[in-house]
């Protein structure tokens, strides 16, 4: 299969101006989103609040028209039918008909789908298990919390059995059982071959969920492929820790670091060449080595150094 | 079709579980059985007493229902922000505003039939007859409220509730009064004509759809003796289906070009 065909998703320049107020003030929510998402991936598109996120969802869904560039969902151009037919959308805090209760609003959205009613039911039932609301079918979905909202909503996502499952903040006001058990059904959805891209900024999730990423910045992407590509490149310090009742901590090299920690002495080292010279003359001194760490970027740090970068170029 | 049925079907839900209409369809029942009251009040006229007061309450009732609930038809999903569930789903914008108006409709006709019977009740309680020119009047008033259901959606597009239920509100006073407007602007000079002539071709003719007390064919029309003729309702309904087409169609365009932000 060529590279091509590989791709469920693909964004192209896509940039989105508001006008607001009486006296028409521009704002550029995003200024340029391009990237790509492939079958059977879990993508992740990070950013800060307010940099952009749900504005470029929303254009890919159809529901804001871009005032630049272009997009293409499974193969067709936005907004598609055929293409909608294909895919499932949870929006940010979302919001559904609250009169109604999971089974009702799932075969709405079934009927939506074009699904066949007695198809509908059986999936709906289906879903409604599978999020872990067995316990919560006849209750009318105002008497939801937030997390069962959050719930449904993955749900109605899914009643389409779309290939491409779009997450807008799906972890959002979720406590820490929640965000487990929606990475968790995230992950799931990958096994099963469908491709999940969700939008978030917590990025603990993100390193154990994402084949790849996007970054976004005052609506301008900076960063876009596999974490392993991005975070293993740069190698911040390295961190040697030596016992601190065992000889002598040898002179350091300029840049380095000393604190003192329950295990012994940490030592951290920014410059990768001084690593050598200081072990050996930290066993020269008598001293103790207890542990040596090379520390590598986070996506912590990744994404700090880039809204660090971003703020100033902004 | 499917899709647009489901909308509709979810808006009667919606309609149907919504305590406000139960309060509004409870006052309209109230007019309409306190015109019994009324009715005994007057000599010898009990019945032409209840068939105008129920008339009137069916009227004013669902005209306050149509304006109520059509301008929050699609400004309710924007502000609850279902409308961000509902239009990923493969789904033309436009099948969307047609089912919100379909679903509007039948909660409509639903309530006027429920205003119906109750003032079939009461008319049957007087030993009268719901009778064909009563029938033909709530049809009437069924057209009236759909376009008045129509203008209501079509200002919801694009603007805020308390405007878009000023302006549907404005709509009907005005459009009921078309007769008498056009009698002042030929009391005027050809500008003042112009100007109201022009305002009469704009607005919807809704004096059609209450003739009760007007000349149609050089009769006196009235609920209580001459009703109009099947020619008249039919051309009433044409003129009232046609001018929601045209009033939908434009809500239709401007919902195709809004962002939902």
């Amino acid at each position: 299969m060529s590279e091509t065909h590989d791709i469920v998703l693909r964004a192209e320049g896509l940039a989105k101006t508001f006008h607001l107020g009486f006296f028409r003030k521009r704002v550029e929510a995003v200024k340029e989103a391009s990237f790509d998402v492939r079958r059977g991936e879990v993508f992740g598109y990070l950013g800060p609040n307010g940099s952009g996120k749900t504005t470029t969802l929303k254009m890919l869904m159809g529901l804001v028209f871009p005032s630049r560039g272009r997009a293409e969902v499974l193969g067709r151009s936005v907004p598609n039918r055929d293409a909608k037919r294909r895919l499932g959308y949870l929006p940010e805090s979302p919001y559904f008909y609250d009169y109604l209760s999971p089974e009702e609003f799932l075969d709405l959205v079934g009927a939506l789908c074009d699904v066949p009613r007695p198809l509908r039911r059986q999936r709906a039932n289906k879903l409604i298990s599978r999020v872990g609301l067995d316990h919560a079918r006849g209750r009318a979905l105002r008497k939801f919390s937030k997390g069962m909202l959050q719930r449904i909503g993955i749900a109605q996502a899914l009643m389409g059995d779309p290939e491409l499952v779009v997450l807008d903040e799906p972890m959002t006001g979720l406590d820490p059982i929640g965000r487990k058990e929606i990475r968790d059904l995230m992950l799931e959805l990958r096994h099963e071959g469908r491709t999940v891209l969700y939008s978030t900024h917590i990025l603990p999730d993100v390193e154990m969920t994402c084949d790849r990423v996007a970054m976004i910045f005052a609506g301008r992407i900076r960063n876009v492929g596999p974490l392993s590509e991005l975070l293993t490149a740069r190698l911040i310090s390295t961190e040697i820790c030596l016992r601190h009742d065992v000889g002598q901590i040898p002179t350091l090299p300029e840049k380095a670091q000393l604190r003192q920690t329950p295990d012994g002495m940490m030592v951290d080292l920014p410059e990768e060449a001084d690593v050598d010279a200081f072990l050996k003359a930290a066993l020269t001194a008598g001293s103790s080595v207890i542990s040596v760490t090379p520390r590598r970027e986070s996506l912590e740090d990744l994404f700090m150094r880039e809204a660090a970068a971003n703020k100033v170029t902004a | 079709m499917n899709r647009i049925a489901a909308i509709a079907w979810n808006t009667f839900r919606e309609a149907v579980r919504n305590k406000i209409l139960y309060s509004l369809l409870f006052f309209a029942v109230l007019i309409i059985v306190s015109a019994l009251a009324i009715g005994n009040l007057t000599l010898h006229e009990e019945v032409r007493t209840i068939r105008d007061v129920g008339l009137f309450g069916i009227d004013i009732f669902g005209v306050i229902i149509a304006v109520f609930v059509g301008v929050n038809l699609l400004y309710k999903e924007l502000d609850l922000k279902t409308v961000y569930t509902i239009l990923p789903k493969p789904l033309w914008r436009w099948e969307f505003v047609l089912g919100k108006w379909l679903g509007m409709l039948l909660t409509l006709a639903v309530q006027m039939a429920v205003m119906g019977i109750v003032l079939g009740i009461v008319l049957a309680l007087e030993d009268a007859h719901f009778d064909v020119p009563m029938a033909k009047a709530i049809w009437l008033l069924f057209v009236n409220v759909m376009l008045v259901t129509s203008i209501a959606v079509f200002f919801s597009a694009f603007s805020s509730p308390f405007l878009s239920g000023f302006f549907a509100l404005g709509c009907f006073v005005v459009g009921r009064s078309v007769p008498d407007i056009r009698a002042l602007g030929e009391t005027m000079g050809p500008a003042g004509k112009g100007v109201l002539s022009t305002l009469c071709n704009l607005i919807p003719n809704l004096h059609l759809f209450y003739p009760s007390g007007a000349i149609v064919g050089a009769e006196e029309i009235s609920v209580h003796r001459q009703f109009v003729d099947a020619d008249y309702i039919l051309s009433a309904t044409a003129y009232g289906i046609a001018y929601s087409v045209v009033v939908l169609v434009l809500a239709m365009l401007i919902f195709r070009k809004r962002d939902f932000v």
